[in-house]
């Protein structure tokens, strides 16, 4: 049914921004206190109180303009947008409108091909966040905890560039990747820290914009991708019944996975801006701009070049370090206090660190204080002090920090026996009475040195040293018989 | 009779009018508008928008905390509480 039909998105995405104290006022920015617990008297809308701009909002609107390619205007303005309703004592939200601080950025996007599409950003302007209305405790009344109110709101509105679901959850990841490498937003969206309102519209390919309707505060990429899929197929329900769609606001209700329009008002909202007479404009100089120009973070792209370049990783592994911060914390500390090659410290994390993580289920931070116990390891591995094996079977252990590897190694008796003189012993032990396999060896038969090296290692139940083994193998094999035909099979071998 | 709709201004002001007072309130309105869009007159096209008289910028302060009150101090002048909630009628989207 919907093969003649595409949609056309925009998202507005709001981002809490991670700040100690709120936008207008000194009260905490946390989340998860008791009710109306970091709520003073400019939040509460008491008359005469003053909001004072809290200059690290700013900052965090600056940084947020330098990673998504906007411009940063010198002049902003804060104005009332006016509603009534009790999440919002002081009757309206102080909002930016005709000046926003950032204007006509733009963020790219991996494509599905390989290629990436650029998604133009209209603006971000500064807002306050509203409080927390609870209506399930009580069947006649509202409960109100207005902690929320006055956190600084960052409202990121894209033009509508995107033409999918996946585009819009690609958009919206790579986008929340962005602002919490740049420390702008923790990016948990769960608590609501970055929350989307998806505005849709439906229209055959290359035709006119449809009517587009407002699905409101999506928070988990889940819903988002559900929200589109049921009003993308809504809208053209309507339109192939013959009717027409309604602008509408609507709520997705994340029991049913359904869209459905908000209660109608009986006035169409009549936001009223007018530039706040308690606040100033915004009048930023470029010496303010340029000063945080150097505080800015790498971002993940320049990140994801400067592994494939400066430390050879391969893309797909560089990818995957890179799609969450916290992994190139752990990542470039362990580089940065040890010389084992970054290859090495990467193919461990993407595969046996990341395994114990998921099994254990635990923070990628929590293990920032064992990232020397790895490179360790990894240094005893690449020492031939350890086999790769035995490296395996002492990770876990040093992740859950029961011990310094060497310690562990000893413990868990897992030393490779590396010592020549011994090893040379074994060996001579394993060739006494094969005369008819080292003569088949003469004859040029490589499984007969493999055959070798699993006696031995068997005779160190496991812990020798696989290379040297097979290196004074071929020594000695080289001694028993001083003919050319062994010596050409050997340097054969040895080049392989 | 003017063209304000003084049901809907007087709604969204929050203010009750009685009935009889409507008429008034509308000619007021309007003979305000009126005089204000005098301004009208003058010729602004070169003229940038100023925002504030001052031309001064806003004033700023850092990202630090200060707790001066007590959570009680701002739900003691509320009609209802339940615990340390806001209680209000119900307002449902």
């Amino acid at each position: 049914m919907s093969n003649n039909w595409e949609m056309v998105i925009g998202l507005e995405v709001h981002a809490q921004l991670k700040t100690t104290s709120k936008l207008f006022s000194s009260s905490p920015n946390l989340f998860g206190s008791e009710p109306n617990e970091n709520v003073n008297f400019i939040d509460s809308g008491m008359p005469g109180m003053l909001p004072v701009l809290n200059w690290a909002c700013i900052e965090k609107a600056i940084k947020t303009g330098f990673a998504l390619n906007f411009t940063i205007n010198k002049h902003s303005v804060f104005e009332r947008k006016n509603y009534f309703y009790p999440d919002l004592p002081q009757g309206y939200q102080i909002s930016q409108f005709e000046f926003p601080i950032l204007s006509e950025g733009y963020l790219d996007i991996d494509q599905p091909d390989g290629s990436t599409k650029k998604i133009r950003i209209e603006r971000a302007h500064l807002e306050q966040d509203a409080g927390k209305s609870i209506h399930d405790i009580d069947p006649k009344f509202s409960f109100i905890d207005l902690n929320r109110v006055g956190t600084p709101l960052l409202e990121i509105v894209s033009y509508p560039d995107l033409s999918s679901a996946e585009d819009v959850v690609n958009y919206m990841s790579s986008l929340r990747q962005t602002l919490m490498y740049i420390d702008v937003c923790d990016g948990n969206m769960q608590e609501g820290s970055l929350r989307a309102d998806v505005n849709l519209s439906v229209r055959k390919p290359g035709g006119e914009l449809g009517t587009r309707c407002e699905i409101k505060n999506l928070n988990s990429f889940k819903f988002i991708r559900q929200a589109i899929e049921f009003e993308f197929q809504r809208q053209i329900e309507v339109l192939e019944a013959g009717e027409s769609v309604e602008q509408n606001t609507m709520l997705f209700d994340t029991n049913t996975g359904e869209t459905r329009p908000m209660r109608s008002k009986e006035f169409s909202h009549d936001y009223r801006y007018f530039p706040d007479p308690d606040l100033l404009p915004v009048n930023l100089t470029d010496e303010q701009i340029n000063q945080i120009k150097p505080s800015m973070e790498e971002l993940p792209h320049e990140k994801m070049n400067r592994y494939i370049n400066e430390y050879k990783i391969d893309k797909d592994i560089s990818k995957i370090i890179i799609a969450e911060k916290e992994n190139t914390v752990l990542f470039e500390q362990m580089i940065n206090e040890s010389d084992v090659a970054p290859k090495n410290i990467a193919s461990c994390l993407v595969g046996d660190i990341f395994a114990f993580i998921k099994e254990k289920n635990t923070e990628v931070l929590s293990l920032l204080e064992f990232t020397k116990d790895i490179t360790d390891l990894l240094k005893l591995i690449s020492e031939d002090v350890i086999s790769n094996k035995a490296g395996k079977e002492i990770l876990p252990q040093v992740l859950e920090g029961k011990g310094k590897p060497n310690e562990l190694v000893k413990k868990m008796g897992l030393e490779q026996v590396s010592d020549t003189s011994e090893l040379e012993k074994i060996i001579d032990e394993a060739l006494v009475g094969e005369e008819e396999n080292i003569a088949k060896f003469q004859g040029g038969s490589d499984r007969v040195l493999g055959y070798f090296v699993g006696k031995c290692l068997k005779s160190t139940k496991g812990k020798g040293n696989p290379k040297l083994i097979n290196k004074i193998l071929l020594e000695k094999l080289k001694i028993i018989n001083g003919k050319s035909l062994i010596f050409e099979n050997c340097d054969k071998i040895n080049d392989k | 009779m003017s063209d304000i709709d003084i049901k809907r201004i007087s709604y969204l002001a929050k203010l009750k009018l009685p009935s009889e007072k409507e008429e008034f309130y509308s000619q007021s309105l309007e003979d305000i508008i009126q005089w204000v869009d005098n301004l009208k007159k003058i010729d602004t096209s070169n003229v940038k928008p100023l925002h504030n008289v001052t031309e001064a910028t806003v004033s700023i302060r850092n990202d630090n905390i200060e707790k001066n009150n007590t959570p009680e101090d701002v739900l003691k002048n509320s009609p209802e509480r339940a615990q340390n909630f806001f209680k209000v009628p119900k307002v449902v989207e």
